[in-house]
C-alpha cells in the first residue's frame, strides 16, 4: 500500500491534473474545476518557493556549527542581515499591508541589494570580453558563419557600425530579420514537440525524474 | 534623477557604490575576502526579500480573504505546499511528489496545449506563406531562405534517419542555418551583456559625480 | 618555450585576462564623460511596438504591464519599459502593474520615479493601479487570464479590487486591451500561450537582447505584435517618443565596448591563423 502512495497515486494525479489542464482548453473560462486548480498551483508554488531559503540558511547554521575555517564568520553576517531584512520587512508588512514602507526594509532594498543584483549580474560582461578574444576562433565553416554574423550583430547594434560603413547595419540588419529567423523557428517548433513527447511520457508515468526519485528508493 | 540630498540615501548611495567596488574586486584582481563579504551580504538580503515576497505575504495575500469567508478548500493547497518542505528530509521525501505532481500536471497541461498554435502551428504558417503579390526579389529570396532554412534546420535534429547522403547535405546546410542564428544570439548577448556593465560603469561616475545622476 | 621565444601573437593570447577587463571598464566610462553620439536607425519590431500601441490605445483602454524583469537587469529593460509607460500615459491608457519577480515592488517604485511627470497628473486607482506579485509559473499566468481575481485579491496595499474604481469592470484577459512583458526570462512565453492564442489579447515584449532573438519567430508570425530590444530598443523608443533618455546616453558606452569585442575576435583570430602557418 505504502508503494502504491508513494508512486502510483503519484502518476495518477499528475495525469489527472495534466489532461484537465489540457481538455479545458476547448472550454476557455467556463471549466471551475480547472481554475480552482490553477489557483491551487499558484499557492503551492509560492508556498514552496522559499523551500531553497530554508536549504541555504541552513547550510549556513552548519558552517556556523561546525566553525569551518573561512567559511563561518561570513554565514554569521549572512544569517544577521538576513535577520534585519526579513524582520523589518514583516514589520512593515504587519503594520502597513507593504513591507516596502517600512524604511530600513526599503534601505535595504533600494541600495545594497538593487546595487549588488546589478553588479553580480553585469559580471559576465568581463567574462564575454575574454571570451571573445579566447574562445572565438574560425576553426571550421561553422565557427565562421557563427564569428560573421555575430560580429555584423554586434556592429549593428553599435550605432557606430553605421559610421564605420554604411553597408555594415544592413547586413547586421538582414541577419537579425531573416538569418537568424529559421534557426530560431527551428528552435520553438523543435522543443514544442520535445514537450508534447516529454508531457505524454509524463502522462503515463514514463518520466519520473522530476517527482526527485532516488534510485533503490 | 537628482543626487540624493536626504542623509540615509547618500549613505545607500556610497555604501552600494563600496559594495560594486568589493564584487568587482574579484573579476579585477583576484579573489578576497571583501568579495566574500559582499556576496554573503547579497545572499542574505536576498534570501529575506525573497522570503517577505513570497512564502509569507503574497500567500497570506492569496489564502487569508477566502480563508476568512469560510472558503476551507483553501486548505488543501496550503497543505500541500508545506508538503514539498518534505524535500528536506530523506526518509519522508516521498510526501514531497505530491505537490510536485499537482504542479507538474498543471505545467505539462497548460504548456502541451499551449505550445500547439503559436510554436508550431503559425511557425509553419509563417515559413510557408509566401510574400504578397508585387513583392521584389529580395522577398523571394528571403522567404525562399526562412523556408527551406527552416526546413533543414529541423532536419538537423531528427535522428531517426542516419545523417547521410540527400539527409547529410541537408543537414550540414541546417547546421549552418543554425550556427547563423546562433552568431545572431551571440551578437545580442554581447549587447546584453556590455548594457548590464555600462550601467556599473555609468553608476561609478554617477557617485563620483563625474556624470549626471 | 621560453618567453624570448614567442612570437608577438602568442605574448598577444598569454596576457592576463585582468588587463582586458580594465581596458573594457574603463573603455565603458569615457561616453559618460565625453558622450559619443551617433544617429539611432529605429528597428522594425520596436517601430510596430510603437505604432501597435498608438493604433490600438483608445483613452481609458485598460493595459497590462508586466514586471518580469528584476532590479538586476533594469540597465537592460527599464529604459524601454519606461518609455512605454510614458507612451501609454500620453494614449490614456489605464495601466495595470503586476510582476513575477520577488523584487517586484522596487521596479514599480522605479517606473513611478523615471515617469514621475507623468503620473504626478494620474491618479492611484483610478489611471493606474499595482497589483504586486504571483509566482513565475505559466498556472499563475493562465488563471490571472481566467480571473484576476482568484489571483490577486486586493491591490498591494490591501484594498479590494472591487473597491478600486479602475478594476470594478476588469477580471479577465478580454478586459484588458493588450499585454506588455518586461522579460528577462520566459514569461512572455505564458503570455502567448495563455493569453494571446486563447483570448486573443495583443502582446508585445520588451525584454533583454537575447530574446529578440528567441521571441523572433513569434514576432515574425505575428503573434507579438512588437518587440523592444534590449537597451537599444529602449534607446529607438525613446527618440520615437521624443525624450531621449538613459538608454540614449548608454549607446555611447555600447558603442566603445562592442568595438573592443570585435577587435578582440579580430585579434584572436589573427593570431590564431599567423600561430597556425607557424
Amino acid at each position: 500500500m505504502a508503494e502504491v502512495l508513494r508512486r502510483e497515486v503519484v502518476y495518477l494525479i499528475t495525469a489527472i491534473v495534466t489532461v484537465i489542464m489540457f481538455i479545458e482548453f476547448f472550454f476557455v473560462g467556463t471549466w471551475n474545476v480547472a481554475e480552482e486548480l490553477r489557483t491551487w498551483a499558484t499557492i503551492i508554488a509560492n508556498i514552496s518557493l522559499g523551500l531553497g531559503a530554508v536549504r541555504l540558511l541552513s547550510e549556513h547554521a552548519k558552517n556556523i556549527q561546525k566553525r569551518r575555517a573561512g567559511v563561518w564568520p561570513f554565514s554569521i553576517w549572512l544569517w544577521i542581515i538576513f535577520l534585519i531584512t526579513i524582520l523589518s520587512g514583516l514589520a512593515g508588512y504587519v503594520t502597513t499591508h507593504d513591507a516596502m514602507k517600512n524604511p530600513l526594509y526599503n534601505w535595504l532594498f533600494r541600495w545594497p541589494y538593487t546595487s549588488l543584483g546589478q553588479t553580480l549580474y553585469a559580471i559576465t560582461g568581463f567574462y564575454i570580453f575574454s571570451a571573445a578574444y579566447r574562445a572565438f576562433r574560425a576553426r571550421n565553416i561553422d565557427a565562421a558563419l557563427l564569428l560573421i554574423a555575430g560580429c555584423f550583430v554586434i556592429l549593428t547594434n553599435a550605432p557606430i557600425g553605421g559610421v564605420i560603413w554604411g553597408g555594415i547595419p544592413v547586413i547586421g540588419r538582414w541577419f537579425l530579420d531573416y538569418g537568424q529567423a529559421p534557426a530560431m523557428r527551428c528552435f520553438l517548433i523543435v522543443a514544442a514537440f520535445g514537450m508534447l513527447a516529454y508531457g505524454f511520457r509524463a502522462l503515463l508515468g514514463r518520466e519520473r525524474g522530476f517527482y526527485g526519485e532516488v534510485a533503490g528508493e | 534623477m537628482p543626487y540624493p540630498t536626504a542623509p540615509a540615501d547618500v549613505f545607500g548611495l556610497w555604501v552600494a557604490w563600496l559594495l560594486m567596488l568589493m564584487i568587482y574586486s574579484y573579476p579585477l584582481y583576484k579573489e578576497n575576502p571583501v568579495f566574500r563579504f559582499a556576496e554573503h551580504t547579497y545572499i542574505g538580503v536576498m534570501l529575506a526579500i525573497m522570503l517577505v515576497r513570497t512564502s509569507i505575504t503574497t500567500t497570506i495575500n492569496m489564502v487569508a480573504p477566502p480563508l476568512m469567508k469560510g472558503r476551507l478548500d483553501y486548505i488543501i493547497p496550503i497543505v500541500l505546499g508545506f508538503m514539498m518542505y518534505f524535500l528536506l528530509s530523506a526518509r519522508y521525501r516521498w510526501i514531497s511528489r505530491y505537490p510536485i505532481a499537482v504542479l507538474v500536471g498543471a505545467g505539462f497541461g497548460l504548456g502541451m496545449r499551449g505550445v500547439l498554435i503559436p510554436n508550431i502551428l503559425n511557425q509553419v504558417i509563417s515559413t510557408i506563406t509566401p510574400p504578397a503579390t508585387g513583392a521584389g526579389a529580395v522577398d523571394w529570396w528571403n522567404y525562399i531562405y526562412i523556408a527551406i532554412g527552416t526546413i533543414c534546420a529541423v532536419m538537423y535534429f531528427v535522428l531517426t534517419w542516419e545523417h547521410r547522403g540527400a539527409m547529410g547535405y541537408a543537414t550540414r546546410l541546417g547546421r549552418w542555418i543554425i550556427m547563423i542564428g546562433l552568431g545572431a544570439y551571440f551578437g545580442n548577448t554581447v549587447l546584453f551583456r556590455m548594457a548590464m556593465l555600462s550601467g556599473r560603469a555609468q553608476f561609478f561616475l554617477q557617485v563620483l559625480k563625474i556624470a549626471p545622476m | 618555450m621560453s618567453e624570448e621565444e614567442l612570437t608577438f601573437w602568442e605574448k598577444l593570447a598569454r596576457i592576463d585576462r585582468r588587463v582586458f577587463y580594465w581596458i573594457l571598464f574603463i573603455g565603458l566610462m569615457i561616453p559618460f564623460i565625453h558622450p559619443i553620439v551617433f544617429p539611432i536607425a529605429i528597428s522594425p519590431s520596436t517601430r510596430d511596438l510603437y505604432e501597435g500601441i498608438k493604433e490600438m490605445v483608445e483613452p481609458g483602454d485598460v493595459v497590462v504591464m508586466n514586471i518580469a524583469f528584476g532590479v538586476d537587469a533594469w540597465p537592460e529593460c527599464m529604459p524601454a519599459f519606461a518609455a512605454c509607460t510614458k507612451l501609454l500615459i500620453k494614449e490614456g491608457a489605464k495601466i495595470i502593474f503586476w510582476g513575477a519577480y520577488y523584487d517586484v515592488d522596487m521596479t514599480y517604485q522605479e517606473v513611478l520615479r523615471r515617469c514621475e511627470d507623468y503620473f504626478k497628473n494620474l491618479k492611484y486607482g483610478e489611471d493606474y493601479v499595482y497589483l504586486g506579485y504571483y509566482p513565475y509559473q505559466e498556472a499563475a499566468v493562465a488563471q490571472l487570464a481566467a480571473s484576476i481575481r482568484s489571483i490577486f485579491k486586493t491591490d498591494n496595499y490591501g484594498t479590494p479590487l472591487d473597491e478600486i474604481p479602475m478594476m470594478k469592470n476588469v477580471d479577465k484577459a478580454t478586459d484588458i486591451k493588450l499585454v506588455l512583458s518586461g522579460d528577462t526570462g520566459d514569461v512572455c512565453d505564458y503570455y502567448i500561450r495563455q493569453w494571446r492564442i486563447p483570448y486573443g489579447t495583443p502582446v508585445a515584449e520588451i525584454g533583454i537582447a537575447m530574446l529578440g532573438s528567441s521571441y523572433m519567430p513569434y514576432y515574425r508570425s505575428g503573434v507579438l505584435f512588437g518587440m523592444s530590444v534590449g537597451v537599444r530598443g529602449g534607446a529607438e523608443l525613446e527618440k520615437l517618443i521624443g525624450e531621449p533618455a538613459e538608454a540614449t546616453i548608454r549607446m555611447g558606452a555600447i558603442n566603445i565596448s562592442h568595438i573592443l569585442v570585435v577587435i578582440a575576435v579580430i585579434l584572436a583570430n589573427i593570431g590564431y591563423f599567423a600561430s597556425r602557418r607557424k
